[in-house]
């Protein structure tokens, strides 16, 4: 596929598309936030003790999680978009909040493609770069966050080194 | 003891934030898989990620931001709300690494009743310096609000 990819084909398929809102496989709940927090050493109340939801954690409890595999998670959509490369890199994320989220609340998130473009990179010649955007609501639909991703899609080195 | 709460007023452009290192030891990089249920083995198979062109595992977006966010809401307070946080991660903080979490206050602003600071935030390791280059909106309460 790699003589043959013309990234406008696929920008013209793709960028605009928008999937449904879809809740979040479980609540925010108090273990995950913890384990969060342990990772980077966060001992903050306001998440351990008092059920507010780490902000950046708001997308996480808005998805399905990684098991069983749910097909409108943000992976899932990207991956349906057609690329030369199958490799995954996280390039730039923005983030803004509206609200704040606590244990118990039911989140929800959609989805859509921004932009598609072919961009050269260190790794990969044939590197497509895909930028998303994710809003974020709670069980009485108010927008909780707004997210932008900016994630590049490569190939293997072996792949990429073929030209 | 809790700190007593920082108020926009007290904010200053050019003050440090109390930053932070973070040794990425191998438990270290499992604990940002357990943490963030992301099972991408760029994270943490060597072999796919030499695989990829890296150089090694490396730590991944939401282990990134979790960092930033500690950064900016121990800085904020109990009272202080993150309205936007943004960052470009521009080359990997890789195993073995010991990452720096560090910012400085930007400017500050009134945004509608709300005393808003903008922050530099960044994360830096030994190899390259600031990898991950960020900033971030800070809500602060105000004495006279």
């Amino acid at each position: 596929m790699t003589a043959a990819f013309d990234v406008e084909t696929v920008r013209k398929a793709w960028e605009g598309y928008e999937t449904p809102l879809v809740w979040g496989r479980y609540p925010v709940e108090h273990d995950p936030i913890r384990r969060y927090c342990h990772m980077v050493d966060d001992l903050n109340p306001r998440y351990l003790e008092r059920g507010e939801c780490p902000p950046v954690m708001v997308d996480y409890f808005a998805s399905a999680g990684p098991w069983p595999p749910a097909e409108l998670d943000i992976i899932s959509l990207v991956r349906r978009i057609p690329t030369p490369g199958d490799r995954l890199v996280n390039l730039g994320h923005e983030f803004e909040w509206f609200r704040t989220a606590r244990v118990g609340d039911r989140l929800g998130s959609r989805h859509r493609v921004l932009t598609v473009e072919l961009r050269k990179t260190r790794l990969d010649p044939l590197s497509v770069w895909i930028r998303t955007g994710t809003t974020i609501v709670d069980g009485e639909q108010r927008i909780i966050a707004e997210r932008i991703n900016q994630i590049m899609v490569h190939r293997a080195a072996g792949d990429a080194a073929r030209g | 003891m809790a700190e007593p709460q920082r108020c926009w007023e007290d904010v200053v452009a050019g003050d440090a934030l109390d930053g932070f290192s973070l040794p990425l030891t191998m438990t270290r990089m499992v604990q940002q898989v357990s943490g963030t249920q992301d099972f991408y083995p760029v994270h943490h198979d060597s072999a796919f990620a030499r695989d990829g062109g890296h150089a090694d595992i490396f730590i991944n977006t939401g282990f990134i931001r979790a960092a930033l966010c500690r950064l900016a809401t121990d800085w904020a307070g109990d009272a202080g709300f993150l309205k936007r946080l943004a960052f470009q991660m521009r080359r990997p903080h890789l195993r073995g690494d010991t990452i720096a979490v560090r910012g400085r206050v930007a400017r500050k602003w009134r945004d509608g009743d709300n005393g808003a600071v903008e922050l530099d935030v960044w994360i830096e390791n030994p190899r390259d310096g600031v990898a991950t280059p960020g900033s971030a909106t800070v809500y602060l309460p105000s004495r006279t609000a």
